[in-house]
């Protein structure tokens, strides 16, 4: 079959340059030039998709985003899935199928749910499918309803991009409108940014033959476009849906075809000052008994493929309308020599300057088409009175439907603006914008083209709404929303089910959803909505219009955000090291990237843990301690502005030393712990866990900008400006001297919380001594150039004592051995200092500090707390999963508390835990027990402290 | 088909975080460093350093990683007056550079703000986001620089690699 309905000449397409391409298998050829949907009309294929619940047999209805019928399969490198068939570009080797039937939309198995139809209306499945279990059925039903699945592999090359843009006015739609528009911002100098949805610009004139000053549409076209391509302000995208309005005038852009090779689709984010509407207007459907047979189709559509693809779709149409638009189209087919045998039209009353029109053709005026012959192909049409009665059939193989026009307002009702409904025009039409925008053109109700360009031709509008075909003995379905299955009955089964609003009418029948979001019918069924309950389509309104306009990639949105740049991820000048020798890296808060651990050969997990901590706890061991968050304070008030947002005293420390602190948010419960160290008079550092560093500094922001903005405070972060090596264990002061350094290491010089600057390993250095293991340490910072350099001659120092690297995992054990709290584990969002135990950091000598009338007030009310306490399970090698719970006797009862941390000690030799359990401190020596889904773990209640309980060796 | 574009990462920077009362700190400052800029969001360069106006009472100088320690010495942070805050913060940053005719296209993939000559000029300097992170962008010669947390800056060739791919 080679392209039987192509006309011999016409259309902007380039028959120098055929194409090849497959549909469900079989090969056809069309143009350059040509949609697919084109080329499959110009090959005679009728049938080109099966319906989304019943499978009956669908026809191409549209010619551009609308489609409502034909969803296809892209395969190969385009691989994608459920693209409307109108919008896909034809190309060479293009292999494409249909969704949603199987083995071909000729001949469909799921056909069968034809024969049951009538059971299964609108929401039958909620109805249906309760007993045992909706989910029994759920995958079964997703699998039967149809849409394609998500490509299996990405492509082979290229990549996606996402982008910013600014513009002083961004216009949607290059028709002629949006190109008035554009000339005229252009001119004015602004920065016009123009989006079009389709591969040229022109929008409706692309599709009539329309005049301009009495020349031809397209050439004032062309001549907007070469002075609009001369203007340096002016951007103008093709192939561009502008698919999303979102708040202060963000539109979001999908340019399907960005010029460059590597770059498959591109999704800009456009800020304008102001936001021109310039969509056009869609047609609509005529709901009659079988109005979604193969050769029913959009009025406008047949002149869109006679004129821009030279495509005859049938060989007799009969158009059918109930306003003047389809006099156009009856014109220009007469003028391709297209046979159409009659216009139906369902007014009483038809312009005389629309009959002028086409002498030649037979008009039945106040009649409707009320059924169709032909269930693959349309054979003829039934022609009755709108009111009924008599008849007689057509014959025919088209039948081009007009049911009026509906400006595209989907854009302006996504920035919220509000919709007017209009008698005249039958229509939803913008009317109070809520946002900088405004829309012109179509898209505003003026729907011919005299009403937007000076000069332009064209025929007056006017139409009599007509919501759907009501004349009794129409036997098949008359549809609402093709795409959805859903018919006029489905509506009035929704109604009588006591829907009666238009938003749960959507949500019942799902009229309206779904890839074409409703473009076509929409308004059909709110007018149905509005016959049925006997009130105007103003008192029923719009449902809401939802972003994405059209289809748009998933990798279009996402950008250039994929594989290890999906997440970001933060490095110190130690990652490549860890790396290097075999650590297993994680994610350690903050975006940071951790050694977990450091396995040899043949190692498990939990062998690696131990023999780090071995080397913690009898040696010596070193972690890169850099990420923790840093920051230098400066000013004569920091020191009661610490005293507020730590709850012990700071500003009584000396140069030199520092302070453990924990720091309280409004409702007094834990924001973060670290250390406060003074550096002189008025300079401080300050260190907070790495999670949290983010959150402190704004918090210290937020209280400097809003409660302190008289004290003399000055914060710089210094987390990048300072790595640590952290040197950790009994040996440690040994590979301190013998990295060499003029800082005097004895405890009695250097205690612990206090801090020297000098010189390590010939590095200029500040050493802190701060202990988050519980042994002797000393953290070694460097400025980040130094750190590489520092960490390798750590390494050697310490080789002789057996050195090793620790990862989070060991930090983990340690901590917990030593019943250090950790943010996340045992702070977790609900206790309090008293409830670990640290009622000691609590200051009683201060009037106030951040958080603390929260706690007193919480402390009042009194009741059972939950307190932090540590655990042994009964059998020693039994761990608990972290985060059990804890309940009375083990029984099914309300939790009374639960694990925390649970790890194996090599100081106890056993695995030992941390929870927090109702009345805990009062509790110790009893047993608790831990519940999980099939044991009971009895344990036993103890100080959370199981290694050196005085702190000897973290002072030593 | 690659952005006609050369990227770079810039190596260390010698680069000093300045607040203060304006008064305070052009008087300890004095000639150490280019006039501090009138405008917010601009800069003053001079003798191979720039100042950036970044904030309220808040600067950032930069200069050649050679003349590191000279400044340090000049600016005294330590001994620095009560009510201005000196902080060397050289490490904390790294600068990246985007030149070429097509590094506008670039800098539109990775910065949300409107960095049209326009409204972004010559002297410009801002706070934004690159490629999600906080940034510090401002132009060059033929382009743009930008400057992220160091530690992000593998993360940030890598986008950019990406991005010109």
């Amino acid at each position: 079959m080679t392209q039987v309905n192509r006309r011999s000449q016409g259309g902007r397409i380039d028959r120098s340059r055929p194409v090849r391409f497959t549909f469900n298998g079989t090969g056809y050829e069309g143009y350059e030039g040509d949609t697919l949907a084109s080329a499959l009309l110009a090959n005679g294929v009728r049938v080109t998709a099966r319906s989304f619940k019943y499978h009956r047999p669908r026809g191409i209805v549209s010619h551009g985003p609308e489609e409502p019928a034909t969803l296809v399969e892209l395969d190969g490198e385009d691989a994608s899935g459920n693209r409307p068939v109108t919008t896909v570009p034809l190309k060479e080797g293009l292999s494409a199928r249909s969704v949603n039937c199987w083995p071909s939309p000729g001949f469909d198995l799921g056909g069968v749910n034809q024969l049951i139809s009538r059971f299964i209306p609108a929401g039958f499945y909620y109805k249906t499918f309760k007993w045992p279990d909706w989910h029994v059925y759920e995958p079964s039903i997703r699998r039967a309803a149809g849409l394609a699945g998500a490509p299996a592999r990405p492509p082979s090359s290229g990549h996606f991009e996402a982008r910013h843009a600014h513009a002083d006015v961004l216009i949607a739609g290059a028709g002629p409108a949006g190109l008035m528009a554009a000339l005229a911002v252009g001119r004015a100098g602004k920065r016009v940014f123009l989006a079009d949805e389709g591969p040229e610009a022109g929008g409706s004139l692309l599709n009539r033959n329309l005049t301009i000053g009495g020349r031809p549409a397209m050439g004032w076209v062309a001549e907007v476009l070469a002075e609009l391509s001369g203007m340096e302000n002016v951007t103008h995208l093709q192939n561009a849906t502008v698919w999303a309005y979102r708040e202060h005038n963000l539109m979001i852009v999908n340019e399907r075809a960005p010029g460059r090779d590597s770059i498959l689709e591109r999704n800009w984010r456009v800020r304008a000052g102001e936001v021109v509407i310039a969509t056009g207007a869609t047609e609509r459907t005529m709901v009659f008994g079988g109005n979604d047979r193969p050769g029913v189709m959009l009025a406008s559509s047949v002149q869109a493929y006679v004129n821009r693809w030279g495509v005859v779709p049938g060989r007799r149409v009969v158009l059918f309308a109930n306003n003047n638009s389809v006099y156009a189209v009856a014109a220009d087919l007469v003028a391709a020599d297209v046979d159409v045998a009659a216009i139906v039209d369902s007014r009483d009353d038809v312009p005389q300057v629309a009959l002028d029109l086409v002498p030649g053709v037979e008009v039945h005026k106040g009649a409707v088409v009320s059924g169709v012959k032909g269930r693959k192909a349309l054979r003829a049409v039934k022609v009755e009175p709108r009111t009924g009665g008599g008849g007689a059939f057509i014959d025919c193989d088209l039948l081009g439907c007009s049911g009026g026009w509906s400006p595209t307002v989907h854009l302006w009702s996504q920035s919220r603006s509000t919709l007017t409904y209009d008698e005249a025009l039958a229509a939803f039409l913008p009317d109070t914008a809520v946002q900088p925008c405004r829309a012109v053109g179509a898209a505003a109700g003026e729907l011919t083209l005299d009403r937007i360009v000076e000069g332009g031709a064209d025929l007056p509008y006017a139409i009599e709404p007509l919501w759907r075909v009501d004349v009794p003995g129409q036997r098949d379905k008359a549809f609402l929303d093709l795409q959805n299955d859903v018919s006029v009955s489905d509506v009035q089964l929704a109604l009588r089910e006591g829907y009666s609003n238009v938003e749960h009418v959507k949500r019942y029948t799902t009229g309206g959803m779904g890839i074409d979001q409703g473009k076509t019918g929409n308004i059909n069924i709110i007018g149905t909505v509005a016959m049925e309950q006997g009130v105007p389509l103003q008192d029923v309104g719009t449902t809401t219009f939802r972003s994405p306009y059209t289809p748009v990639s998933f990798g279009a949105i996402g950008g250039l955000r994929e594989e290890s740049i999906l997440f970001p991820y933060r490095h110190t000048p130690v990652t490549q090291w860890n790396k290097d020798n075999g650590a297993v890296m994680y994610e350690a808060g903050a975006r940071w990237r951790r050694p977990g651990y450091f396995p040899k050969a043949g190692e498990g997990l939990q062998e690696v843990v131990n023999r780090e901590c071995h080397a913690v706890r009898d040696g010596v061991g070193v972690y890169d301690g850099s990420p923790l968050g840093t920051f230098e304070l400066k000013g004569r008030d920091v020191p009661k502005f610490l005293d507020f947002i730590y709850t012990n005293v700071m500003s009584s420390l000396t140069p030199g030393n520092g302070r453990y602190g924990l720091m309280l948010s409004d409702d007094g419960l834990i924001l973060d712990d670290g250390v406060a160290f003074r550096l002189d008079e008025h300079r401080w550092m300050v260190s907070t866990s790495t999670g949290h560093a983010d959150a402190v500094n704004m918090h210290i922001e937020e209280l400097l900008q809003t409660r302190f903005p008289d004290w003399q405070v000055m914060i710089t972060t210094v987390t990048s400006q300072w790595n640590n090596a952290t040197i950790c264990g009994p040996k440690s002061r040994e590979v301190m001297e013998a990295l060499g350094t003029d800082i005097d290491l004895s405890p009695e010089a250097f205690p612990f919380m206090s801090f020297r600057d000098g010189t390590v390993a010939g590095l200029p250095a500040r050493v802190v001594r701060v202990s988050f293991t519980g042994e002797l340490s000393y953290e070694v910072n460097v400025a980040p150039r130094h750190m590489a350099e520092l960490w390798d001659k750590v390494m050697a120092a310490g080789a002789p004592h057996g050195i090793l690297p620790v990862g989070s995992e060991s930090s983990h054990v340690l901590r917990v051995e030593k019943g250090f709290l950790s943010l996340g584990h045992e702070v977790d969002g609900t206790v309090d200092a008293y409830d670990l135990g640290m009622g000691w950091i609590m200051s009683r000598k201060k009037p106030d500090y951040m958080g603390k009338r929260s706690v007193l007030l919480r402390r009042d009310r009194g009741g059972d707390r939950r307190e932090l306490v540590g655990i042994l399970p009964e059998d020693p090698n039994r761990q608990i999963p972290e985060g059990s719970p804890l309940t009375p006797g083990g029984r099914k009862e309300a939790t009374e508390g639960v694990v925390t941390a649970c790890v194996w000690s090599v100081i106890q030799d056993r695995w030992v835990g941390l929870a927090l359990l109702k009345g805990g401190r009062a509790r110790h020596g009893e047993t608790a027990h831990v519940r999980l889904k099939d044991d009971v773990i009895p344990v036993k209640i103890t100080n959370p402290v199981f290694h050196d309980p005085d702190g000897v060796r973290l002072r030593s | 088909m690659r952005y006609d574009v050369t990227t770079e990462r810039l190596g260390l920077m010698a680069l000093f975080d300045i607040q203060g009362d304006r008064a305070a700190v052009a008087k300890w400052v004095g000639d150490a460093l280019p006039p501090l800029p009138e405008r917010p969001n601009t800069r003053s360069s001079g003798g191979g350093a720039d100042v950036f106006f970044i904030g309220p009472n808040h600067w950032i100088a930069r200069a050649p990683i050679e003349r590191e320690e000279a400044l340090n010495a000049r600016l005294n942070p330590t001994d620095c007056p009560a009510d201005i805050s000196i902080v060397r913060v050289s490490d904390t940053l790294t600068f990246f550079r985007a030149t070429g005719p097509e590094a506008a296209e670039i800098m539109a993939i990775a910065c949300p703000l409107d960095l049209h000559a326009s409204v972004f000029g010559a002297e410009a300097v801002t706070h934004t986001e690159v490629f999600g992170l906080k940034a510090l962008v401002l132009r060059c010669d033929g382009g743009f620089e930008f400057a992220v947390e160091q530690s992000f800056g593998d993360m940030v060739e890598d986008y950019l690699a990406r991005a010109l791919a």
